[in-house]
Formats: structure tokens, C-alpha cells, sequence
């Protein structure tokens, strides 16, 4: 903790000092996570921004890494990638490497459970997500599945939606994204999205 | 295939409109409704020797209000402020400064003088509005008419006439023209049944005749209204053509035009001396010390005895005790932020959808308008970037900033392009009314107000339907504007029924002030 401490102070001190103070006449970084991610990165569906705290790091980087590339966030359809994009864009690979680091500093608290559907009918469901995603949705970096467990439901329902829908994961560059949506038209229609979202609500992380 | 409009029909509007004036001027002369007279200053109990810690989540207008008002009466007041800027929508953009939007972070080019500003949000204050104004007076901001409709700016739709920019003069006084022969034409059919009296029937025509200056033919055949084609002075005028009335209709236009000065936009309008943010620095005087910017609240705990706030500064976490809080963090980032609020009133702050509302300004190397005869005022256009606005200040001067785009209503055409694209789009749009727009306009700011750092939103908008707010609409209202615990309020235009406007917050802060007035009354007395 304390050396991750150390290493975002370090960032922090590089960016306020040197590196943005040439072209800002405002002491300004690329830190703007909070404002729609919420205190702490813990999620806000005021802005339907997701939880960020608890995200694995190279999840974390590859989601900035493919809307900066316009590899998610593009299509007309993903109004809340659309206003994802834009601050991506904007980021060096410096100012990736300072919100990683800086992310990873948040405490994980699960987000509160926000929907309800059939949790039965969802773990029958949830067992084609288990080979990526983990038993208990605690993610397998093995294979670059993230941790679905304590993820803001709403947010998991909307992104099932899109992948059912093709809005994420249909950009050729999106290998990972294109084996997700694979998967994701197997749950069906829109009550099984609930249901398996529900069962993931259930599990522990 | 619409359903046509019989005379009757027609008549029947034109009576029930007369009927709701009539109804309006009675409740004014009997001084049932307000007139323009200056609100009162607020009179809240001095609390001498008692202490009361309050703290003032956001700088917008609301919060300093609030600081303020509560600081004459012995409350020890704390804003804490999460932009490097206080006024939240009211921003004056002037030389050098920071354009916050998440994505899209500028610094605005200006030429550094004082009459090379741009109100990027609020821009008019309304004659009636009497509280904003009320304020304006006693904070000494020195105030300056706004000019809003200008006859001779002008109007452009690609369907109308080819695309040819009209003056607003020729397209509303034809209009007028025509409306006015086809109601004096129901006026003077026989087969009426005729709702007036004789002399009321003919005070009408005369009425009629003077909106659209029909000849006493009751025919319209032009008018001097819309201007001189050449002379007019040393010679006399020569009348401008008249458009026929089917031309005028391939444009909606005239829903605007004929509309641009009424309701809120009716009364005279003001606006403060070099920027509508005057009241926001006249605030921050008189909150000298009592402000912290860059201080962004991540915690809210509403106790039985208090609040309990968190916020980060500088890299690192502060705390804040107080005996009340008033919060105008817009609810949908509020909800981001770590609270211990009752179900429903979360719920209720869930609600608002977050206004998209955008504008764009250039620095004009010249104020070619003024050449155009056009001071101040707007230009309407049948295109994405909508308006121009001609500032009414800097009369004459080298240089003038103008404004390129006003998306009130949806915004997000152009807030979801990039700096460079809205850019294009509005030079793109301009040159629709000024050939040599391009050439004439430069340094640029585009304002996206959904994305704007801190804010993400304009005005919130409780409303989801076009048919008035829904009973559940009006009850989530209500739960949010009552305290928690009498200890902590929502406050800002978020918290009025008519959102947008500086005096929807001032009267939010006022409100919540007298809420608590009455409790500490209760409690001390």
C-alpha cells in the first residue's frame, strides 16, 4: 500500500510539476475519474458510470487503452461509451500508468444490489460465464476475464445488453470483446440478462 | 394529411387567448400577482452569542447565496467548491481562462479587454425576476440592458426563398400581415354568429388591422414595417417586396419568431457589466476566506446533531463538522458520492435527467453586424448551430465576441463531436448568414455543458414527459426539497420547478434559509 502510495505521489508530483505545467496555465491533471466514477471510483448510476475500485489493473488499462484506440466507445448505439470516449482519447500512456496505479488505491466495496429476476434460472445460466469469468465471478486473469462479483448490476446489465446487441464488442481490434459477445447471445434475451446478473449479485467476492 | 383549422375554430383560439390576458391584467391591477417591484431582503434571527457551523457543498450561485445570507446572521459558513472556479453555468470566459469540459479542456484566446467576454451559461437576467435582481442591487453589480430580440438581425432556412438570409423585420411583419387578413376575413363573414358586440366586433378589426397594418380594406399589401428598400429619409421610401404567405410557410420559423419575446424572455432583460459572473466575484468578496476551490466533497453524513463531511485538497482528505449542510452538487454526481441519505430521497435524486444543453462563441476580428445595421440581439437559423447572438456591448468598438451556437434544448449533436468538428459545423452554419463568416471569426470555445467537469449537466430536468410533471414527479420534488433530519438541504435550480434560470437558485437558497430559520427559532426560543 504504502509503495503503491509512493509511486502515485511520484506520478502525481511529475504531472503537477513538469510535464502539463508547460501547457497549462491551470494546475491541472488527467485525473478526472471521480467526477462521474464516484467517490473512490465506487460507481455512480447518477451518470450510470461503473465501479472502478476492485478493477483489475489490466482490465483497467485495456478498457482506457481501447477507448482511446476508438476499440470501444465508438458505436453510435453506446451512448455511455460516447461519453467515455472523449476523456480517453485525451490520455498519454503517462497519464494511463498515474489513473491505474491511482485506481488501484480504492478500497473494493461490493455495490449494492439494485435489480432483482429469477437467481435459479440465473445460475443455470451464469455456468457457460463460470469457465472465464470464475465460480464465484472473481474473475481469471488466465484468461482475461475481470471479476463480475460486487460490479455495479446495472452496469453489467447494460453492457450484457450491448454485446447481446453488438454495440460492444463488434470492432474487429476487439478479440476479447468479440469472444464476449459470443457468449453473451447464448443468455438468450433480456430476462436472462437479469437473471444471471442476479445470480452474480448473490455471490461474494 | 393534418386536420384543417375552420374559422370557427380559429375564432375560438383567438378568444380563449383574449381571455387569459384579460384574466392576467385583472390579477395585476388588483395586485394579486407580482409586478416588478424589489423583492426584501431576508430577515432571519441574529444568533448573537450561539454558534452554528454551516457548510456549503458547491460554489454555484445557490451555495454563495446561502453563504451569504446566512453570514449576515452570525452562521459560520464554509463553501467548499470542487472546480478551480466558482458560479458552477454562470461562467464569463474571458483571456486565459480554463474551459473545464471532461475531454475537450481549453483555454480561452480572447483579446484581453473587458468587453471580450462570453456568457457561456446563464446570459439574461429578466426584468421580473425579482430576487436574482434583488441581489444584483445590494451586491452593488452594476446591471446593463440585455438586447435579445433585434428586428434586425436575421433569419435563414434553407427552405425558405432559396436559402436567402431575410431581415426578422420582413418575415415577421409578413407573417403578421397574413394572419391579420385571414382573421379579419372571419371577422366579416356572414355566416358567423357574431361573439361580440358591434363596438367590441370593430375594436377588434382595429386591433386586427394594427397587427398585421392591413389597409381598411382589411388586405395586406406589404408594409413600411419591414423596412425601406432604398430611401425613406431625403426621399421617400420605397417599400420592400412582400413575401407571399405560402413562401413563409416552408419555414417553422415563425414559431420562434413570433414567440422569441415572450414568457421568460418578455420582460425588459439585464445582464451585469463585463460578464454575467460580476455576481459570483461580488460573492466571493464578500465570502472572503470562506471559499475553498478544488475541494471535492466525497462523503455526506447526516446525523441527529449534524453533518459530517469529507473532502479531498491538495492530494489529501479533509474532514468537516457542521450543524447543517446545503448541497447543490447536482443529484445525479451526488449520488456518486459516499452519503447515508433515506432510500426515497435517493431515489428522488436518481431521477433528474442531466440537461444537454451547449454554446459555442468566436472572437469577431471586426463587429461586422454593426455594418449590417444589427446592435446586439440574435440571428435565427434553421440549422444545427441555431443562433447567433450579437453582443450589445462594445458598441463601436475594434472587436466583439459573438456567439456561434446555442443548442438549448438537446446539445448533444454537437457535444458529442470533437473541438475541432463543433468548430466546423458552426463556421459551416454561419456562413449561411455571413458569406465571409469564415474570415471574419477566430479563437474559438465550445462549451458542452453534459460534459462539463463537475457539473456533467445543464439544468436538471424533472420532467420526462412534454405533458407537465406527472404526481410521482411532483412528490420525488418534494422529498427532496425537505430536509434530512432538519439538517441537511438540496439546494440550486435542481430544486425549483423551473430550472435554468438564476433566480430559480437564489429562490432555492432562500427557501431552504427560511426552512432552517424557522428550526433555529424553534430551538432557541
Amino acid at each position: 500500500m504504502s509503495s503503491r502510495l509512493m509511486v502515485a505521489l511520484g506520478l502525481c508530483l511529475l504531472f503537477g510539476s513538469t510535464a502539463h505545467a508547460a501547457a497549462e496555465r491551470e494546475p491541472y491533471n488527467d485525473r478526472y475519474c471521480t467526477t462521474c466514477h464516484g467517490s473512490e471510483g465506487g460507481g455512480n448510476e447518477g451518470i450510470q458510470a461503473p465501479r472502478l475500485a476492485g478493477m483489475e489493473a489490466a482490465y483497467l488499462r485495456r478498457q482506457l487503452e481501447n477507448f482511446r484506440a476508438g476499440i470501444r466507445g465508438t458505436h453510435p448505439q453506446d451512448i455511455e461509451g460516447i461519453a467515455m470516449r472523449p476523456m480517453a482519447v485525451k490520455l498519454t500512456d503517462a497519464s494511463i500508468d498515474d489513473i491505474v496505479v491511482w485506481v488501484g488505491g480504492w478500497p473494493y466495496v461490493p455495490a449494492a444490489p439494485t435489480i432483482s429476476g429469477d437467481v435459479a434460472a440465473g445460475q443455470r445460466l451464469y455456468s457457460n460465464c463460470a469457465s472465464c469469468h470464475g465460480e464465484n465471478a472473481e474473475g481469471l486473469p488466465s484468461f482475461n476475464a475481470p471479476a463480475l462479483a460486487g460490479q455495479n448490476d446495472w452496469y453489467l446489465v447494460t453492457q450484457l445488453r450491448d454485446f447481446m446487441a453488438g454495440y460492444r464488442g463488434t470492432h474487429p481490434q476487439d478479440i476479447f470483446g468479440a469472444q464476449m459477445r459470443t457468449m453473451a447471445t447464448t443468455l438468450g434475451d433480456d430476462s436472462g440478462i437479469m437473471n444471471v446478473v442476479s445470480y452474480i449479485n448473490t455471490l461474494g467476492r | 394529411m393534418s386536420k384543417s383549422v375552420t374559422r370557427r375554430e380559429f375564432l375560438n383560439l383567438l378568444a380563449a387567448a383574449g381571455g387569459t390576458a384579460a384574466a392576467l391584467n385583472a390579477g395585476t391591477a388588483l395586485g394579486l400577482l407580482p409586478g416588478s417591484a424589489a423583492a426584501a431582503s431576508l430577515d432571519l434571527l441574529q444568533l448573537g452569542a450561539t454558534r452554528k457551523q454551516v457548510a456549503i457543498l458547491g460554489g454555484g450561485l445557490s451555495g454563495l447565496t446561502t453563504a451569504y445570507e446566512l453570514s449576515k446572521f452570525g452562521y459560520e459558513c464554509t463553501v467548499l467548491e470542487a472546480s478551480h472556479r466558482c458560479g458552477g453555468r454562470i461562467l464569463t470566459l474571458r483571456h486565459g481562462d480554463l474551459i473545464d469540459e471532461i475531454g475537450n479542456r481549453q483555454y480561452c484566446e480572447f483579446d484581453a479587454e473587458p468587453h471580450m467576454y462570453f456568457n457561456a451559461g446563464a446570459a439574461r437576467i429578466p426584468s421580473s425576476h425579482r430576487n436574482m435582481l434583488h441581489l444584483c442591487k445590494e451586491l452593488g453589480v452594476e446591471l446593463e440592458v440585455f438586447i435579445n430580440e433585434n428586428k434586425m438581425a436575421w433569419v435563414q432556412d434553407d427552405n425558405l426563398l432559396g436559402g436567402k438570409r431575410i431581415r426578422n423585420i420582413e418575415y415577421t411583419t409578413h407573417a403578421r400581415g397574413f394572419m391579420a387578413e385571414v382573421m379579419s376575413k372571419g371577422m366579416t363573414a356572414s355566416e358567423m354568429d357574431a361573439p361580440f358586440s358591434e363596438a367590441e366586433a370593430e375594436t377588434l378589426m382595429g386591433m386586427i388591422r394594427s397587427f398585421g397594418d392591413l389597409t381598411m380594406d382589411n388586405v395586406y399589401r406589404g408594409s413600411f414595417r419591414a423596412g425601406y428598400a432604398e430611401g425613406g429619409f431625403l426621399e421617400h421610401g420605397v417599400q420592400q417586396d412582400i413575401i407571399a404567405f405560402r413562401d413563409l410557410l416552408r419555414t417553422n420559423m415563425g414559431r420562434m419568431l413570433l414567440g422569441a419575446n415572450e414568457g421568460d424572455t418578455g420582460p425588459i432583460l439585464l445582464q451585469p457589466v463585463n460578464g454575467m459572473d460580476m455576481t459570483i466575484k461580488a460573492l466571493e468578496q464578500r465570502l472572503a476566506g470562506k471559499v475553498r476551490h478544488r475541494a471535492m466533497v466525497t462523503a455526506v453524513q447526516v446525523h441527529d446533531k449534524g453533518v459530517d463531511i469529507n473532502y479531498d485538497q491538495d492530494g489529501s482528505s479533509h474532514s468537516l463538522q457542521a450543524d447543517y449542510c446545503f448541497n447543490c452538487i447536482p443529484t445525479h454526481l451526488m449520488v456518486g458520492i459516499k452519503h447515508n441519505f433515506p432510500a426515497d430521497y435517493v431515489s428522488a435524486m436518481k431521477y433528474p435527467r442531466r440537461g444537454e444543453a451547449y454554446k459555442a462563441a468566436f472572437q469577431a476580428k471586426e463587429r461586422f453586424w454593426e455594418q449590417e445595421d444589427i446592435y446586439g440581439g440574435i440571428s435565427w437559423m434553421n440549422n444545427p448551430s441555431g443562433q447567433i447572438w450579437y453582443p450589445n456591448h462594445g458598441i463601436h468598438k475594434a472587436k466583439g465576441v459573438v456567439l456561434g451556437a446555442y443548442d438549448y434544448g438537446g446539445g448533444m449533436y454537437h457535444t458529442v463531436m470533437t473541438h475541432e468538428e463543433r468548430v466546423e459545423a458552426h463556421l459551416h452554419d454561419g456562413e449561411k448568414l455571413h458569406a465571409n463568416y469564415r474570415n471574419l471569426v477566430e479563437k474559438p470555445v465550445t462549451v458542452g455543458w453534459h460534459r462539463m467537469n463537475h457539473m456533467l449537466g445543464c439544468s436538471a430536468r424533472w420532467e420526462r414527459t412534454r405533458g407537465g410533471w406527472s404526481h410521482a414527479e411532483e412528490q420525488m420534488y418534494h422529498t427532496l426539497q425537505a430536509p434530512v433530519n432538519g439538517r441537511h438541504y438540496c439546494i440550486g435550480d435542481q430544486m425549483s420547478m423551473h430550472s435554468a434560470w438564476q433566480e430559480s437558485a437564489v429562490m432555492s437558497a432562500q427557501w431552504a434559509i427560511a426552512e432552517l430559520d424557522k428550526r433555529v427559532r424553534a430551538e432557541l426560543a
